[in-house]
C-alpha cells in the first residue's frame, strides 16, 4: 500500500518536475520535495532490477542531498553497465527489441521502462538538478541489464541456428561447450556458476570507471566484455600457478568460441548491411577484399604520413621519446671495438711470448737531445789584478778587432796551440816506430799570411813538418810566363820592344811628377798672395 | 742735374773677372783658435798624491809634452800642476786630454790606466759617493767598504777585469775610468754591492754582463 501510494504520488511529481520550468530548479524552493518524492519513486521502480542494492526504499527525510545521492549511486552504478549492453545490442540488431519484449519481465516493467526511458530522455537537458542525473544513469544501467540478458540468449539461439549442419540429434555443439566447461571448473576447482558471475561482477566494475562517457557505449560493452572474460580467465592462473594451459596462450576455448560467435555475427551482419544476400559469389567476396583494400590504402595516403616517413625531421615534429620505438640505423664511424674471444686473448699471449723470446721489446727510447754549439771561450773572472795597463787592453782590443793576423793570440790560444804542437810531435815519433810503413810528417794548412821572407827569419809557428820554402806558392815567388829568354837569346825586334815599353813607362811616370810639382807651387804663390791681401 | 738723374751704366767692355778658386784652409791649430792666445789649465794636487806624483813625474811629463805637445809643469807653491798651450799643439782637444789625464793620476789612477785618456777618445771618468747609493754610518759603512773592495781587493780586480774599467775606491768616494757602457755596468755592481748583496752574487752577474760586453 505504502508503495503504491509512493508510485502515483511519485508518478505524479515526476508529473510536475516535467511541467517545471528549468530556472526554477536552480533557485532553492518547494521543488525539492517534489524531486525526492520522484526519486524515491523511481528508486522503488528501479528496485527489482538490482537486487544487490542494500537499500529498500530511498531514505529521503531528514537526509541531504549528498546522502541520497550516494544511495541512488549505489543502486544505478549496476544497473548503468547492463542498460550499455543492453543499449548496444539493440544497436546491432534492431529486432532485437521485439524480442525483449516477450522476455518474462513483465508489461509493467516494459511500460516502466518505456516511461522512464521517455523520461530520462526529458530529464537529460535538466542537467541543474543532481536526481536527474541519476535517473538517466539508472535508466542505463536496467537497459543495460536488459541488453545483456538478450544477447546471451541470442548468442544461444544463434548457436542453434549457425550449426545445423553439423548437430545431429547426438551431437550437439552447446552441450560440447558445456561439457568442455564442467570439466574445467573440476580441473580447476571453480562453480561454473560462480565463473559465469565473476565476468558480470568483472563487467560492471569497468563499467563504473566509464560511467560518465555516454558516447563510447558500444565500444565500452565489448571491451568490458572482453575484459570481463580475461579477467575470469586470469583469476584462474593466478590462483593455480604452474599449470600452464592452452588457454594461457591462445586463449580459452570459451573465449573463442565466444569471439568467432561474435565475428560470426559480425560478418553476417556486415553481408547483410552491404548486400541483403547471405552467399556470396567467391569473385564478389574478393571484389570486396579489393575494395576494402583500396579503401585502407586511400586511407593511408590521404592521412597524414607516419613521421619516420616524413624525411628530415626534428625532435620537435616528432612525439617525445618515439625514437626510442623506431629502431634508427646509424653510420658509425668509428670501428666497433673488438670483441674479446678466448682465441683473441690466446693470440695475444702467443705474440707476447714470442716477443719475450726475441728480446724484442717496443721500449719508449728518450729521444736524442740535439746536439748543443759549442760553448764559447767562457772568461773566467780573473781576481788578480790585471798585469796591462787600460790602455794596452784596449789597444789589444782594438788591434784585434781591425788587423786578427798581427793580433797576438790570447793567453788561452797560445796555451792550446803550444798543447796540440807537443801532441802533434808525440803522435808523429810514435807513428814513426810503430808503423810498418813510414808515413812522411802531414802537412798542415794554416790560414796565414806568408811574407816572402828567408825561413831564418821567421818566427812565426810553424809546423816542423813542412820547410818554408814550400809555404810559399809558386806565383808568389815568381809571376810570369814560362817563356824567358836570357839577354842574348833575344833577337832584334824583341829588343826593340822591350826598350820601347821601357820607354813609355818612364815617360808615364815622368809625365806625372811634373804636374804634382806645378800644382803644388801654384797653390802655395796663390795663398801667399792670398795672405799679404 | 739732367746728368745725375739718368742713370750711369758702366758698358761691360771685358768679362767678368773668374772667380777665384776654392780656399784650401788648413785646420787651425790650438794656438790660433783662441786668436793666439795660449790657454792654461790648472789641475790641483790633493796632499796624497804628491809623493806619487815626484816619483811618476816623469811618466807624466814625457806623454804629455812629447805626444800631446802640450807644456806641462807643477807649480810647486800653489801646489798645482799647470799645462799650457804651445804653438805647435797639434790639436783643440790635447790640453783638456791632458788635463783629464793629469787629473785622473790625481784621482788615484794609476799611470799606465791614465794614459788609456790620453790615447782614446771615449774615455771617461765617472766618481760618487757611498751615501749617494745608501746612507750608512759607521760599521755599516766600513763593512760596504770591505764589500767593495773584497778580500785582498779581488772584488775590485774582478770587476775591473770583466769591464775593462779600472775603479779607485778611495774611502767613501768611488772613481771609475773607462768607456760609457762599461762604467755603467761597473757602477752598477758596485752599487749592488754597496747594498748589500753578496760577492758571488755580483760575480755571477759580471760573468753574464762581460760575455755580452765582449761581442
Amino acid at each position: 500500500m505504502a508503495a503504491a501510494v509512493v508510485k502515483d504520488s511519485g508518478f505524479e511529481a515526476l508529473e510536475k518536475l516535467k511541467s517545471t520550468e528549468p530556472p526554477v530548479f536552480l533557485a532553492p524552493s518547494s521543488i525539492s520535495e517534489v524531486a525526492r518524492v520522484a526519486s524515491q519513486y523511481l528508486f522503488a521502480k528501479l528496485k527489482p532490477h538490482d537486487p544487490k542494492s542494500p537499500f529498500d526504499e530511498l531514505l529521503v527525510d531528514g537526509f541531504d542531498a549528498e546522502q541520497i545521492w550516494q544511495q541512488i549511486d549505489m543502486q544505478s552504478q549496476p544497473l548503468l553497465s547492463s542498460l550499455r549492453c543492453e543499449v548496444k545490442r539493440f544497436a546491432k540488431n534492431p529486432r532485437e527489441v521485439r524480442k525483449t519484449e516477450n522476455l518474462a519481465h513483465g508489461d509493467s516493467h516494459e511500460d516502466d521502462v518505456d516511461e522512464m526511458d521517455m523520461d530520462g530522455l526529458d530529464l537529460d537537458d535538466d542537467n541543474a538538478d543532481e536526481d536527474d542525473d541519476a535517473e538517466l544513469e539508472a535508466n542505463e544501467s536496467e537497459g543495460e541489464e536488459e541488453e545483456e540478458d538478450g544477447e546471451e540468449e541470442e548468442d544461444e539461439e544463434d548457436d542453434e541456428e549457425e550449426n545445423e549442419g553439423i548437430e545431429d540429434k547426438f551431437f550437439k555443439i552447446k552441450d560440447l561447450e558445456d561439457f568442455l566447461e564442467e570439466g574445467e571448473a573440476q580441473e580447476y576447482g571453480i562453480d561454473r556458476k560462480t565463473k559465469k558471475a565473476m565476468p558480470k561482477v568483472k563487467k560492471q566494475n569497468f563499467s563504473d570507471d566509464d560511467e560518465d562517457e555516454e558516447d563510447d557505449e558500444d565500444d565500452e560493452e565489448d571491451e568490458d566484455g572482453e575484459f570481463g572474460a580475461f579477467d575470469g580467465e586470469d583469476n584462474e592462473e593466478s590462483d593455480k600457478l604452474g599449470k600452464a594451459r592452452y588457454e594461457d596462450f591462445f586463449g580459452g576455448k570459451k573465449k573463442e568460441t565466444k569471439m568467432k560467435m561474435k565475428h560470426v555475427i559480425d560478418d553476417e551482419e556486415a553481408g547483410n548491411g552491404n548486400q541483403g544476400n547471405e552467399n556470396l559469389s567467391t569473385h564478389e567476396k574478393e571484389l570486396l577484399k579489393l575494395q576494402s583494400k583500396i579503401d585502407q590504402m586511400e586511407k593511408a595516403n590521404l592521412d597524414p604520413k607516419h613521421w619516420t616517413m616524413q624525411g628530415e625531421v626534428t625532435a620537435t615534429k616528432r612525439p617525445k621519446n618515439s625514437a626510442l620505438e623506431v629502431d634508427l640505423d646509424f653510420e658509425h664511424n668509428a670501428r666497433p671495438p673488438p670483441v674479446i674471444t678466448e682465441e683473441v686473448t690466446a693470440s695475444l699471449e702467443d705474440m707476447i711470448k714470442s716477443r719475450i723470446i726475441e728480446a724484442r721489446f717496443d721500449d719508449v727510447q728518450r729521444a736524442p737531445s740535439l746536439p748543443t754549439k759549442s760553448k764559447r771561450e767562457a772568461k773566467e773572472l780573473d781576481d788578480n789584478k790585471s798585469k796591462k795597463g787600460l790602455a794596452e787592453v784596449y789597444e789589444e782590443e782594438y788591434v784585434q778587432k781591425s788587423n786578427p793576423s798581427f793580433a797576438p793570440a790570447t793567453f788561452s790560444d797560445e796555451l792550446k796551440k803550444e798543447a796540440s804542437m807537443l801532441f802533434k810531435k808525440l803522435c808523429l815519433k810514435l807513428d814513426a816506430l810503430s808503423h810498418f810503413h813510414f808515413t812522411p810528417k802531414p802537412v798542415i794548412e794554416e790560414m796565414s799570411i806568408q811574407t816572402n821572407v828567408p825561413a831564418i827569419a821567421m818566427e812565426e809557428v810553424a809546423p816542423v813538418a813542412v820547410s818554408d820554402a814550400a809555404m810559399l806558392a809558386p806565383e808568389e815567388i815568381f809571376s810570369g810566363t814560362g817563356k824567358i829568354k836570357d839577354e842574348s837569346e833575344l833577337t832584334q825586334e824583341e829588343r826593340k820592344r822591350r826598350r820601347a815599353t821601357k820607354k813609355r813607362k818612364f815617360r808615364a811616370e815622368s809625365a806625372k811628377q811634373p804636374v804634382k810639382k806645378a800644382r803644388d807651387t801654384t797653390t802655395s804663390t796663390e795663398m801667399s798672395k792670398n795672405g799679404n791681401e | 742735374m739732367a746728368d745725375s738723374t739718368q742713370m750711369e751704366v758702366e758698358t761691360a767692355t771685358k768679362p767678368a773677372a773668374p772667380l777665384p778658386t776654392k780656399p784650401i784652409f788648413k785646420p787651425l791649430k790650438a794656438h790660433e783658435m783662441s786668436d793666439g792666445k795660449v790657454q792654461f789649465r790648472k789641475i790641483p794636487v790633493p796632499p796624497n798624491r804628491y809623493t806619487p806624483l815626484k816619483k811618476a813625474w816623469l811618466d807624466i811629463y814625457t806623454p804629455v809634452y812629447d805626444q800631446m805637445k802640450v807644456d806641462i809643469r807643477m807649480n810647486l807653491k800653489a801646489r798645482k800642476v799647470e799645462l799650457k798651450t804651445r804653438h805647435d799643439t797639434p790639436d783643440v782637444s790635447n790640453l783638456q786630454k791632458s788635463a783629464d789625464f793629469v787629473h785622473a793620476f790625481m784621482l788615484g789612477f794609476d799611470i799606465p790606466d791614465a794614459v788609456a785618456l790620453l790615447r782614446m777618445d771615449e774615455l771617461y771618468v765617472e766618481s760618487f759617493e757611498i751615501k749617494d747609493v745608501k746612507t750608512l754610518k759607521g760599521e755599516h759603512l766600513s763593512r760596504a767598504i770591505g764589500r767593495l773592495s773584497g778580500k785582498g781587493g779581488k772584488t775590485k780586480f774582478a770587476i775591473e777585469n770583466s769591464t775593462k774599467t779600472r775603479i779607485v775606491i778611495a774611502d767613501t768616494r768611488i772613481h771609475i775610468l773607462g768607456a760609457f757602457t762599461n762604467i755603467k755596468v761597473a757602477r752598477s755592481s758596485l752599487c749592488s754591492l754597496i747594498m748589500g748583496s753578496p760577492a758571488g752574487k755580483v760575480y755571477s752577474k759580471l760573468r753574464n754582463v762581460s760575455a755580452r760586453l765582449a761581442e
